[in-house]
């Protein structure tokens, strides 16, 4: 795993990095499709905002200018980012909490059967219970607090960690099974040394989907229960007809989703050897 | 170092099939054997009870004394199986030295066993990074970087194309005069296993019977001219005629 094997990985993508040598005119091309990368959906963005606003006939509660909209980003900067902290601690310990919870599922269901015919139904239950049912025995039992928001984006996340992580184990390759039978290696050491690598690229493609919807499912338990973070500045701003900030906060929310998308991508393929040894590279 | 293979009476059945019945079978230390036959004649069964990999229905296995479960606890058992069994995250050096640090032999320099096989420079590649070719021989080298006494081979070239399959097999040939083994090799390949073996044993179609224990009188390693020599088409013809009846081995 050295360093130009890391860096090529992200190699393949177009204008992730400015040529290196080259004529100025090389330069400037690259600059400016980059210029358009980033330019355009904003402006397209902005362009179907407007025009929103001029064919709707909403009141501006219902669709506020985008100006407006940033400028509570820029002027209530502390009140959002006391909020996004809420947000972010409860997502980010929900999705930790579901990735362990997952992958010793996972581990667990593999290794002996009859957990797995034990517990996999209550796995997929809990897993389709509506969070809105969850959220409110939650409040019962726990009341409003951290570990109520916790336990909702975990159950909401969980799953498609421990489904990835069962069929990664599983999807060894039998000849290599056979080698380590012939090798004489230990099932601990079957397992540490094949199962779980061949299982990398599974669990980091769960991530995707656990990573990026822990943040809005952190943000849904708010808007039901909390009296902190993202979600309850939704609720709060509904009541007093402030739309900027509800759309301040799903902006927020939609870009800090999005960048998690991005992190997994970038932090998978510098682990992933399933992307590293692509024959592209 | 090699170690002799006995196998007394032998049968496995799988549900109503009768995958191998009452195999006898004697392997001199350092003997390479070959085993041809039609699909399902149950010669990678057999291959698989020698590897500890699958137990017979009935009857006894002995390799170098020993039952196959402890020749195997001994690390004396090396397999070459169809499909390389390398790790896809393994660099080949990485995938030698793995075979070396989980049998904790390290017998042969891992570095310099790849360089034999023909892999200097691709040390440091990884698997989807090798052709077919370069591929099997980092298998092969996993496969008896822990020196073991008996080598098994379930058609190990099958998957190479007719020049390379040949190249290969010659050059197995010659590695094993440097490192003599006792040697299983399954093929479905006439011409390898009279190129390759000091011994040809021919199955039946299910259920597996030894039809023929042919021994080819010559020489190990062989080069490609021994295609030319007359008992080499004198025992491929008679293989082909036992296996396919005389019409069909003539054509």
């Amino acid at each position: 795993m050295n360093a130009a094997t890391e860096g090529s990985a992200l190699a393949g993508r177009p204008a992730a990095h400015p040529p290196a040598r080259g004529p100025w005119r090389a330069r400037a091309a690259w600059a400016l499709r980059l210029a358009m990368r980033i330019g355009l959906p904003v402006v397209s963005i902005l362009g179907l905002w407007y025009l929103a606003i001029g064919f709707s006939g909403l009141p501006e509660f219902v669709i506020p200018r985008p100006e407006k909209v940033l400028s509570v980003l820029t002027h209530e900067t502390g009140f959002v980012t006391r909020h996004l902290l809420v947000t972010l601690r409860a997502a980010a310990l929900g999705f930790l909490l579901a990735n362990v919870v997952g992958i010793t599922l996972a581990v667990l269901f593999t290794s002996l059967p009859l957990f797995n015919r034990l517990l996999m139904p209550a796995a997929i239950t809990i897993r389709n219970v509506p969070y809105v049912a969850l959220a409110s025995v939650l409040v019962l039992a726990i009341g409003d607090s951290l570990w109520t928001k916790v336990t909702i984006v975990s159950i909401a996340g969980f799953f498609p960690v421990l489904v990835n992580t069962m069929r990664g184990l599983r999807s060894v390759d039998p000849v290599v099974l056979d080698r380590m039978r012939i090798l004489d290696v230990s099932p601990w050491k079957v397992f540490l040394l094949v199962r779980l690598p061949y299982s990398v690229p599974f669990i980091l493609a769960a991530q995707e989907i656990t990573g990026s919807g822990s943040i809005i499912v952190a943000i849904a338990a708010e808007w039901m229960i909390s009296s902190e973070g993202l979600g309850y500045v939704i609720n709060r701003a509904m009541a007093q007809y402030r739309g900027d900030q509800v759309y301040a906060v799903a902006l927020l929310a939609a870009v800090l989703s999005y960048s998690v998308y991005l992190l997994v991508q970038v932090v998978g393929a510098r682990i992933n050897w399933h992307e590293k040894s692509r024959p592209d590279r | 170092m090699s170690a002799d293979i006995q196998l007394r009476n032998v049968s496995r059945r799988y549900g109503d099939t009768l995958a191998l019945d009452a195999v006898d079978l004697d392997v001199a230390a350092g003997q390479f054997i070959a085993l041809v036959g039609p699909s399902g004649c149950g010669k990678t069964t057999l291959l698989r009870v020698v590897a500890d990999l699958e137990q017979p229905g009935t009857g006894t296995v002995r390799i170098g004394g020993l039952p196959p479960a402890a020749a195997r606890r001994q690390r004396q058992l090396g397999l070459v199986s169809q499909r390389p069994a390398v790790l896809p995250w393994k660099r080949a050096i990485d995938d030698v030295l793995f075979t070396q640090k989980a049998t904790g032999r390290a017998g042969m320099p891992a570095l310099g066993l790849l360089r034999d096989f023909g892999l200097a420079g691709h040390e440091s590649k990884l698997p989807q990074q090798l052709s077919g070719g370069m591929l099997q021989r980092v298998n092969f080298a996993s496969a008896i970087a822990h020196d073991p006494q008996v080598l098994l081979m379930d058609e190990p070239f099958s998957a190479l194309d007719e020049m390379k399959r040949e190249e290969l097999g010659l050059w197995l040939g010659a590695e094993l005069s440097i490192r003599p083994k006792t040697v299983l090799f399954v093929t479905h390949h006439v011409d390898e296993a009279v190129l390759l073996a000091d011994r040809v044993i021919v199955f039946s179609p299910s259920p597996g019977r030894v039809l023929a224990d042919i021994e080819v009188p010559a020489a190990r390693p062989r080069t490609a001219a021994f295609r030319s020599a007359a008992p080499f088409v004198a025992i491929t013809s008679r293989i082909r005629s036992l296996l396919f009846g005389p019409v069909r081995a003539a054509a």
